[in-house]
């Protein structure tokens, strides 16, 4: 099982703060199409990804218990 | 040593000697907005030995909620911020050499003014300029800390080149049509916490304090509790246009800034991004309809009306904006609503 945090707008986009779904063995590219074609996630592309607290790249693959967190870089200030 | 200073030179980690270096350092602040207010404010008060601050802007009575250095009578006045910030400024610390610069940031400018400059703090409002901070920070070895919020959420990261990823490395594709505050809202203690991370980590680069530089990429939600470092070290990448082996600085290239035109005759400015763009119009245009803004729309358009101008934002990402002749003021606008 693993573990999906959404911050920030994507939270609402998402519905939901974590969401808990089987994606061990998927890289982050594909993890970013399910949440996006299934979790109605938009604008995907640019936003940041960690595992376990750990930046992580498109081809990075997710195992068993990791917890994936999807940050959106933000431009207001 | 100063009165003035003695409990930041009572802390252990700057000291005397550490004061001696902020009184030798230029810090440039792009951005007089909240953040830029915020950060100048406090750079001011720590006692830099000069303070460059950039703004293009002129202030507005939505700012006042949260850009510390602006009063009602600026308002009125419709004073640019980098004018009013300079004034300020002054008033709280004689001992710093302040300057302000009323300009747009473009990449030709940012050229001009680093060059006597040791830390760049962001404080604008545009993934754009940032970017173009970005290449500048690695083309002239200058440390810059990015800071950005929306809502109750705000993020920062320390970028030292020849140390750490930079902001290229890290997003490898340029955000479009992200939150703005004009479109996602902003509370203040938001800002103040971006703010307080940028703050520490230019204490921490102009004394020369490498050690404790935070060596990873920030995220908070104020409202919804949240607080997360993400490790960032493995994110450099060589390939890196930017600040990899054969880098070649894209975003102060021509092709990648955006393009502004007066249309005459018609008091109106054409903004059209450098890449054409998939805008998502009806989600901006709910955004913007929550933010209180009186929208009409079709499938290629929208008209969003911000009184005394109206803006028409194509789905390509090109806008009309309509009722000034000004620029860098254009720009400001579109920056506002698209990020």
């Amino acid at each position: 099982m693993n573990k999906l945090l959404f911050f920030a707008h994507l939270k609402d986009e998402a519905g939901a703060e974590t969401l808990s779904i089987d994606v061990s063995g998927k890289t982050i590219a594909e993890l970013k199409t399910i949440v996006s074609e299934q979790h109605g996630l938009t604008k995907i592309d640019s936003v940041m990804t960690a595992i376990n607290e750990e930046f992580a790249e498109d081809d990075d693959i997710i195992q068993q218990g990791d917890t994936i967190a999807f940050i959106p870089p933000v431009s207001g200030g | 040593m100063n009165e003035r200073y003695s409990r930041q030179t009572l802390f252990p980690a700057i000291g005397e000697e550490g004061q001696k270096k902020i009184r030798k350092k230029h810090v440039l602040i792009i951005g007089a907005g909240a953040l830029g207010s915020g950060n100048a404010e406090v750079m001011t008060r720590a006692g830099i030995g000069k303070l460059t601050i950039v703004d293009r802007d002129y202030v507005e009575e939505s700012n006042l909620q949260r850009q510390q250095l602006y009063t009602e009578e600026d308002v009125f006045e419709k004073m640019p911020k980098a004018a009013v910030a300079e004034k300020r400024l002054r008033a709280i610390n004689s001992e710093t050499d302040i300057a302000a610069v009323i300009t747009d940031a473009t990449p030709d400018r940012l050229e001009e003014l680093v060059q006597t400059v040791d830390l760049i703090i962001d404080s604008t409002d545009n993934f754009e300029t940032r970017m173009a901070i970005n290449d500048i920070s690695q083309k002239y070895q200058i440390p810059w800390i990015y800071g950005a919020c929306v809502g109750s959420y705000g993020m920062s990261l320390t970028i030292i080149p020849g140390m750490t990823p930079c902001l290229h490395c890290l997003l490898k594709k340029i955000p479009i049509q992200g939150m703005t505050c004009d479109t996602g809202g902003i509370i203040a203690p938001a800002v103040q916490m971006v703010i307080a991370h940028q703050t520490a980590e230019a204490l921490k680069i102009l004394v020369e304090d490498w050690d404790a530089i935070r060596t990873t990429f920030t995220s908070f939600d104020l409202w919804g509790n949240q607080y997360t470092n993400i490790k960032i070290a493995k994110a450099k990448d060589d390939g890196c246009l930017s600040c990899g082996e054969a880098r070649t600085y894209p975003f102060l290239q021509n092709e990648n800034l955006m393009k502004t035109t007066v249309l005459c005759g018609r008091d109106t400015v054409q903004v059209r991004p450098p890449a054409k763009q998939q805008l998502d119009l009806a989600r901006l245009s709910e955004q913007m309809q929550a933010s209180g803004y009186q929208i009409k729309g079709n499938p290629y358009l929208i008209s969003v009306e911000m009184k005394p101008q109206r803006i028409v934002v194509f789905n390509d990402g090109r806008a009309l904006i309509h009722g000034t002749k000004d620029l860098s003021q254009a720009k400001a606008i579109y920056n506002r609503l698209l990020g």
